[in-house]
């Protein structure tokens, strides 16, 4: 990656916590009233953005679009694994319990909410113990397999 | 300043997110996702030899932002952010605990399932990848039913 990448990540990251703030995604009150189902608002906003991403990306892969910075446009299609429910399940009880996710945090605190500072920092806590456990079962592979130097799939997990 | 409405209408934000989502792969070819920034971010500060930089500025740039819409929007106003908790009786240390653990569970959870609610959710959805649908129906499933029970078993049900 070239070091107009930095800045285009700055930029993108802008744009994503500009509109997550606009549209209130940031607020516990849109979380909690979404997830107990008496408002819809990000039902319908994660909808309309799959709705309106989906098709075109479907559309640039089919043909073959170069990217600006990185080759030829390639999707994603990874298999389901037993993580991925065990994942969810972890990550949809603490989405709902402190009502905020990664992205809405940061916008959150940047709003000026003091307590979305202890959702940053128990985020970082959160993936950072992860972490240490991938680092070390990969540590533990090294000791009896020369060969492996990483547990499979934690460089994708990293680079999500 | 007052220049944005109160809630972006979420048939204009839901869009405009979604060619977010699009843009960045046109550029660079890479998923929009949060909790992989955080974990670049966690890199950088232990300068780890290959950590993605860009995703560190991804990360510093959703807070900016963030303060932008704000800026723009209602203006900066120094609060708790939790009001529906303190006004289910809960003290201002107990909603710290509740947060903190919550966000915690939440930061390990989206490490185990490879994304968060951008990563998984919208970017790994938009790229029709079996394991984003499985993980988004999950957490969204489970997200309902421990709201649920919050709901119906703690005072943020209301009376």
């Amino acid at each position: 990656m070239p070091k107009q990448m930095n800045l285009v990540g700055g930029l993108f990251g802008a744009g994503f916590g500009f509109v997550l703030a606009a549209g209130k995604l940031h607020d516990y009150d849109t979380i909690h009233n979404t997830l107990r189902l008496t408002d819809f608002y990000v039902f319908g906003l994660m909808g309309l953005a799959i709705g309106v991403s989906l098709p075109l990306l479907w559309i640039l892969e089919r043909r073959g679009t170069e990217t600006r910075y990185g080759g030829r446009l390639s999707l994603a299609r990874s298999k389901v694994e037993r993580h991925h429910i065990t994942g969810g399940i972890l990550f949809g009880a603490g989405w709902s319990i402190a009502g905020t996710c990664p992205a809405p945090a940061l916008a959150m605190l940047a709003s000026g909410a003091t307590y979305g500072a202890i959702a940053v920092v128990g985020l970082f806590i959160g993936l950072w113990l992860r972490d240490r456990q991938l680092i070390a079962a990969s540590q533990a592979i090294n000791e009896g397999d020369g060969e492996r130097s990483t547990l499979p799939g934690t460089k994708t997990l990293g680079a999500r | 300043m007052g220049l944005l409405p109160d809630q972006l209408p979420w048939w204009i934000a839901g869009p405009l997110l979604g060619l977010l989502v699009v843009g960045l792969f046109v550029v660079a070819n890479q998923p929009l996702g949060a909790s992989g920034a955080y974990v670049q971010t966690i890199k950088t500060v232990r300068h780890d030899t290959d950590r993605v930089t860009w995703r560190v500025w991804y990360f510093g740039g959703i807070f900016v932002g963030g303060l932008l819409a704000t800026i723009l929007g209602p203006g900066v106003e120094i609060r708790q952010g939790y009001d529906a908790m303190t006004a289910a009786g809960w003290s201002a240390p107990a909603i710290g605990v509740v947060v903190l653990l919550g966000a915690i569970v939440m930061g390990y959870g989206a490490r185990v399932a490879g994304g968060c609610t951008s990563g998984h959710g919208i970017c790994g959805t938009a790229q029709r990848s079996p394991a984003s649908w499985t993980t988004t129906a999950t957490f969204m499933g489970t997200a309902v039913v421990v709201t649920f029970l919050l709901t119906s078993f703690t005072a943020l049900g209301g009376s």
